[in-house]
């Protein structure tokens, strides 16, 4: 696809996802009210941290008076995923110039990488820049309503009272159906959930690193089972 | 400095330094056999493990918003029409007290 083209799917399909952003954006705001955060410290948290989920994690921790490291602990154990995520951008970071690899980097959000491998699964032929337009237009959106929210936070109802809380859990639903390869990836996801589900409920850890273990256990899973299925292969192809 | 931008300025930081550490961490294994085959497998594999996370966390009207907003994910293969599915159904059940 042209460039051109990459840039307006890019934005025409995070649209719905960026809703939910705004959303989050806005409770977010009312968080960073309570801590005492200022509009401009908002933004610039916003534009610099650029991951919604431990903005809010780490803020609450603020609010509850928890100290600055405390704080920063628990947002970046929320975002240990992350490096999951750019590790599997690899294909589509090298060889580029070091500022567009950085950049990539900072825009990876759940949803425009999500969204990258959910089009590329349903074969669809996106890459850089189509994941570059959609991170440019989740970050816009996430500053302005994350300073709208810390600049009306007494006008702003609460989220889960009109259900809306609910968004992003019904949008990485439709997400997992398009990522959906065939049924080998049927014993990966069942080891990923059961894993995330065992370690969430009964180990006495922080639920992102469920999170984290569980997505890494389930495809490591699909690694052992291809070499399985590759040996299989030669086998029959040997008899 | 306020605690604030202590927070603000450390907590962009580590987030960078994360994003920019899987990168280099994903160039530097193999491309081919059994690394290959888990990379490819990840993006589904951390999917499924973020709902489950999150899932774990809700009741039984998350349980069944989540099953309704699967039927309409599965029939129309449209995320725009599954995320307000699971907002009005997620919905409905609060506001009438079902399955509480």
């Amino acid at each position: 696809m042209r460039k051109t083209s990459e840039y307006y799917t890019g934005v025409m399909d995070i649209t719905p996802l960026a809703m939910g952003v705004a959303v989050y954006g806005v409770a977010f705001g009312l968080l960073a009210a309570q801590a005492q955060m200022s509009s401009l410290q908002t933004a610039m948290m916003g534009l610099f941290v650029f991951a919604g989920g431990s903005q809010i994690v780490a803020t609450e921790r603020l609010v509850a008076d928890a100290g600055a490291i405390a704080a920063i602990t628990a947002g970046v154990a929320l975002n240990l995923r992350m490096l999951l995520m750019t590790a599997a951008l690899r294909d589509d970071l090298k060889g580029r110039p070091l500022w567009q690899i950085l950049l990539g980097a900072h825009y990876t959000t759940d949803e425009n990488w999500a969204l990258l491998h959910a089009k590329r699964a349903k074969g669809v032929d996106v890459g850089y820049w189509y994941f570059i337009s959609g991170g440019a237009f989740i970050m816009l959106i996430w500053i302005i309503s994350t300073v709208a929210g810390v600049s009306f936070a007494s006008l702003v109802p609460e989220p889960k009272s009109i259900g809306v809380d609910f968004a992003f859990t019904a949008a990485f639903i439709a997400i997992l159906c398009s990522l959906w390869r065939g049924k080998e990836d049927l014993f990966p996801w069942i080891i990923s959930i059961s894993t995330a589900v065992l370690l969430a409920s009964l180990a006495p850890i922080e639920t992102s690193w469920a999170l984290v273990i569980g997505g890494v256990v389930g495809a490591l899973s699909a690694g052992v089972l291809s070499g399985k299925s590759r040996d299989y292969d030669l086998e029959s192809v040997g008899g | 400095m306020s605690e604030q931008d202590i927070v603000i300025i450390g907590l962009a930081l580590a987030t960078f330094a994360i994003r920019i550490g899987g990168f280099y961490l994903g160039s530097r294994l193999p491309e081919t056999g059994f690394w290959a085959a888990s990379f490819n497998a990840l993006p589904g594999c951390l999917i499924a493990s973020l709902l489950a996370v999150m899932l774990v966390a809700g009741g039984t009207q998350e349980y069944i918003a989540a099953g309704l907003s699967l039927t309409i994910a599965l029939t129309t293969r449209n995320l725009p029409l599954t995320m307000v599915a699971g907002i009005l159904s997620i919905w409905a059940l609060r506001h009438f007290e079902m399955f509480v």
